[in-house]
């Protein structure tokens, strides 16, 4: 790349070193033809030549101002098709004319043209036809071809106007530019070559590392197919667990109900038959209930009371109907909104509820559940207490198992203690950016 | 963005493009200045013919006036009190600095030069497309004078043939008759054998035939073409040059070494001397200030013929030409037109200067003229005659080193007593050689 811009530099030197080339050329034609004219040898030069030259004053006026327009084509950059090659035309024409008022004498502009070709032209194929006439035109434009064409003063018979000294250092000065032009313009090409070349390894080198690349992209490919069938395998499996959970919660919790409920049953037959018969018709109730659980699983295998309302007002009638199931006394207090949670979230937060209350119910034959759900921060806490009989090893059943579970899918933490009656703490942590619906 | 960039360097390129192009070739002048209603005109202030006669501009202002009525609002100009002979330098220096006149006089010796150069507008297309413009009122030659590479680059202004002046005292003197009008080379070796003589004894010849006359006059009446059209061949070995110069040699032979000057011949000691006709123009009527050959009687004839040739000479042309980056070039022409082809303006040739003027009709009725060459054996026929027949030189680039060849050649072939017909094979080669490196 910085190759690249010294290249760009080069260019710029080359540009102004043409300047003061034309500018140079034009100088002395001009103080000649002034000067001839001065000494009274008008008529003797008009003799010496073939062709009346434009005023004195023309010459670096006419040629700077055109010198100005080629410049103005040269900035005219990222063009193709028909635009480029009228600009190249252009370029050619304009160049044309300055040599032929400088009688030939300096051609080394096309060689400028040659450069900017070199440099914009994109496509390979137009290049080469564009330099090989470009190049055509700078082996005729010679003065030597062309007077045999043009009627042209040389820049000899101008010079020959200057004493002895004076024009040999003149034309000295001028192929020394001259050669300093052409000097310039081949570290050019070579630097253009180069970058070229440097383009050339630089693009086989990432053509390599895109092979290299493609190959290790092939065998991770092979590889994420195996693990796709992995966890397929690991979803089938997951889907069971779930599925055994989910009977387990419905079903198991129903029947929970039901058998306190008929064991209470059977306690109350004799001493209160009405009040046996209130009971057993919310045992049926229960169970009405199980089943449009199980139906649901197998369904949707989401929780009914979900279905049908938001989760707070599910989590209220799961609480009150447990109440009139069973004998506890289940008391709760939600201090945040609960209407924040996917549904995902949701689901497993009513499991959670729902799982301890039947645990505290069946495990530790307790009186009263507290349940109380607050937020800390960006976590949702749920805590379930009970004064039933607790437990002091605590033998993880699928339940407390299956809690477990759910809640590391939600990235949450389970904790419990079973010495003073039972107590259960989840916390789950609220996902970021998750607002509250409606 | 970038397009708005190309956008501008690309029109911004074509306005400099168009404004290069246009102060290059002048245009920009109209857009300035507005279109010109000025032709200016190069002319000198004294004579062509080198004779002061005070009538310097008197032609120009009347052809200005005649111009100026034909065409209103159109005003012409010039500089005064340029000499004749800082004229060349003068419109050399005008035509290099882009400012010379629209309209200007050339003198012969500078048409080859501003011919060659590309200064002069070719006349061709004008002559062609003006239907009141005809080329048969010149005298052909005259009008042929103005050619180069076989375009017309100017039109003829006034013209002055070559004549054979001739002392007639001395005519008289020895009983000798003045030749006729159709006199040959014969006649003239015959008188100048008989009159070139020791009249006062002293051992020196002080009495000569002829001077001046040269190869040139030689060739001119023995109707020798020395090159072809483009200058790329020189007929050296045409035998009319050998006769040419076997004559010439015989003439030389005569003077036995001495070599008499043009003042030999205003001392009246030479019977004749070519001359041009605007000099028998200036000094022959009476009574007219100068007065240069008094001690004796003098005329004018035509050139004597060669054997194969004609009583012709070449003409002396003063032309008039229209400056190649004119802007003004139809009103150019129009004025040059006023100049050369009007008969009224022509008519004053005779009247205000010395020359013959080109146009056929004007010279043929001219009576003054008529009058002033009573009882010579010249009169208007013969005079036109001439100019109409004279010698028109084929014009190319380097003739005039192509006639110094030829010079150098004559010299040589005569002094160093080469043998004619081998010398001018010899040179012949060389000149040719010449040419066709010089192309």
């Amino acid at each position: 790349m910085e190759e690249n811009s010294l290249s760009e530099y080069i260019l710029v030197i080359m540009k102004n070193l043409n300047f003061i080339i034309i500018l140079y050329v034009s100088l002395i034609i001009s103080y000649s033809l002034s000067g001839y004219i001065q000494e009274n040898s008008a008529y003797e030069f008009l003799a010496e030549i073939s062709v009346t030259p434009p005023a004195a004053w023309k010459i670096p006026v006419v040629c700077s101002i055109l010198y100005i327009s080629f410049l103005m084509l040269m900035l005219i950059k990222n063009i193709r098709g028909f635009k480029l090659v009228i600009k190249l035309c252009l370029e050619i024409v304009t160049s044309f004319f300055i040599s032929y008022i400088l009688g030939f004498s300096y051609t080394g502009i096309v060689l400028l043209i040659i450069a900017d070709t070199m440099k914009f032209v994109p496509k390979q194929g137009w290049k080469f036809p564009f330099i090989v006439f470009i190049c055509f035109f700078y082996f005729i434009a010679d003065y030597d071809l062309m007077s045999l064409h043009y009627n042209l003063v040389s820049l000899e018979t101008y010079i020959g106007y200057f004493k002895d000294g004076t024009g040999s250092v003149l034309m000295g000065i001028k192929n020394i530019v001259n050669s300093l032009n052409t000097f310039i313009f081949l570290i050019y090409m070579i630097l253009l070559v180069r970058i070229h070349m440097n383009e050339k390894e630089r693009i086989m080198h990432l053509n390599n590392q895109l092979n290299s690349a493609n190959d290790e992209l092939k065998y991770v490919n092979m590889q994420l197919s195996e693990y796709a069938k992995e966890s397929e395998k690991m979803a089938e499996t997951k889907e069971r667990n779930r599925l055994a959970r989910e009977i387990h919660d419905t079903l198991g919790h129903s029947l929970t109900g039901i058998i306190t409920g008929i064991e209470a049953c059977t306690t109350l037959m004799d001493v209160a038959p009405e009040a046996t018969k209130e009971q057993l018709k919310a045992i049926a109730e229960v169970a009405r209930q199980g089943i449009t659980d199980v139906r649901r699983s197998v369904k949707a295998l989401r929780p009914d009371a979900l279905e049908k309302s938001d989760l707070s007002n599910a989590l209220v009638t799961l609480i009150s109907e447990m109440r009139s199931a069973t004998s506890a006394e289940i008391e709760y207090s939600f201090e945040t909104s609960l209407n924040c949670f996917n549904e995902d979230e949701e689901d497993i937060i009513y499991r959670i509820v729902q799982e301890c209350i039947t645990n505290s119910i069946r495990h530790g034959k307790a009186g009263k559940i507290y349940i109380y759900i607050s937020r800390e921060f960006n976590l949702l806490k749920i805590l379930i207490k009970d004064n039933g009989t607790g437990c002091a090893e605590i033998n993880k059943g699928f339940g407390l198992h299956h809690m477990e579970e759910r809640l590391d899918m939600l990235h949450g933490s389970l904790n419990y203690n079973g010495n003073d009656g039972f107590i259960v703490e989840a916390k789950i942590p609220i996902r970021w950016g998750t607002e509250e619906k409606g | 963005m970038k397009n708005k960039i190309n956008l501008i360097a690309g029109s911004l390129s074509g306005i400099l493009l168009v404004c290069g192009v246009f102060i290059y070739n002048g245009t920009y002048k109209d857009f300035i200045q507005g279109k010109s209603n000025v032709v200016t005109i190069g002319v000198f202030s004294d004579s062509y013919w080198e004779v002061q006669n005070g009538y310097s501009y008197h032609i120009l202002e009347d052809a200005i006036k005649l111009f100026e009525e034909n065409n209103p609002g159109i005003k012409v100009e010039y500089t005064s009190g340029i000499l004749k002979k800082d004229y060349s330098e003068w419109l050399s220096a005008q035509i290099l600095s882009e400012n010379a006149p629209d309209v200007f006089y050339v003198l012969a010796d500078d048409f080859n030069n501003f011919a060659e150069t590309g200064v002069l507008e070719d006349l061709s297309l004008y002559i062609e497309k003006d239907k009141d413009f005809n080329i048969d009122a010149f005298y052909s030659s005259a009008y042929a004078y103005g050619q180069y590479n076989g375009k017309q680059y100017c039109l003829p202004y006034e013209c002055a043939p070559k004549l054979m002046f001739v002392n007639k005292t001395i005519l008289d003197n020895e009983g000798l008759e003045v030749p006729d009008k159709d006199w040959t080379w014969d006649d003239l070796y015959s008188i100048c054998e008989k009159v070139t003589k020791d009249t006062d004894g002293n051992g020196t010849v002080d009495q000569f035939g002829v001077i001046g006359y040269t190869w040139k006059e030689a060739f001119e009446s023995e109707g020798i073409n020395l090159f072809n059209r483009n200058g790329t061949e020189c007929y050296f070995t045409d035998a009319g040059i050998g006769k040419a110069l076997s004559f010439i040699e015989k003439l030389e032979n005569i003077n036995s070494g001495y070599n008499a000057g043009s003042k030999d011949f205003d001392l009246g000691n030479v019977v004749f001397q070519p001359m041009s006709f605007s000099d028998y123009r200036a000094y022959k009527p009476y009574p007219l200030s100068v007065k240069k050959y008094t001690g004796f009687e003098w005329g004018c004839i035509p050139m004597p013929a060669g054997p194969d040739g004609d009583n012709i000479s070449t003409l002396d042309t003063l032309f008039i030409a229209i400056n190649e980056k004119s802007r003004n070039k139809k009103a150019a022409w129009e004025l040059v037109k006023a100049l050369a082809y009007n008969t009224e303006i022509q008519s004053e040739i005779f009247n205000y200067s010395e020359g013959v003027s080109v146009l056929k009709d004007v010279t043929e009725s001219e009576q003054t003229l008529g009058q002033m060459m009573d009882g010579n054996s010249l009169d208007l026929a013969i005079l036109s005659n001439i100019v109409e027949e004279a010698v028109v030189v084929p014009r190319f680039g380097n003739y005039e080193e192509a006639v110094a060849q030829v010079e150098q050649a004559v010299t040589a072939i005569i002094e160093d007593g080469y043998n004619i017909s081998m010398g001018q094979i010899i040179w012949n080669r060389k000149i040719n050689k010449y040419l066709k490196n010089s192309k």
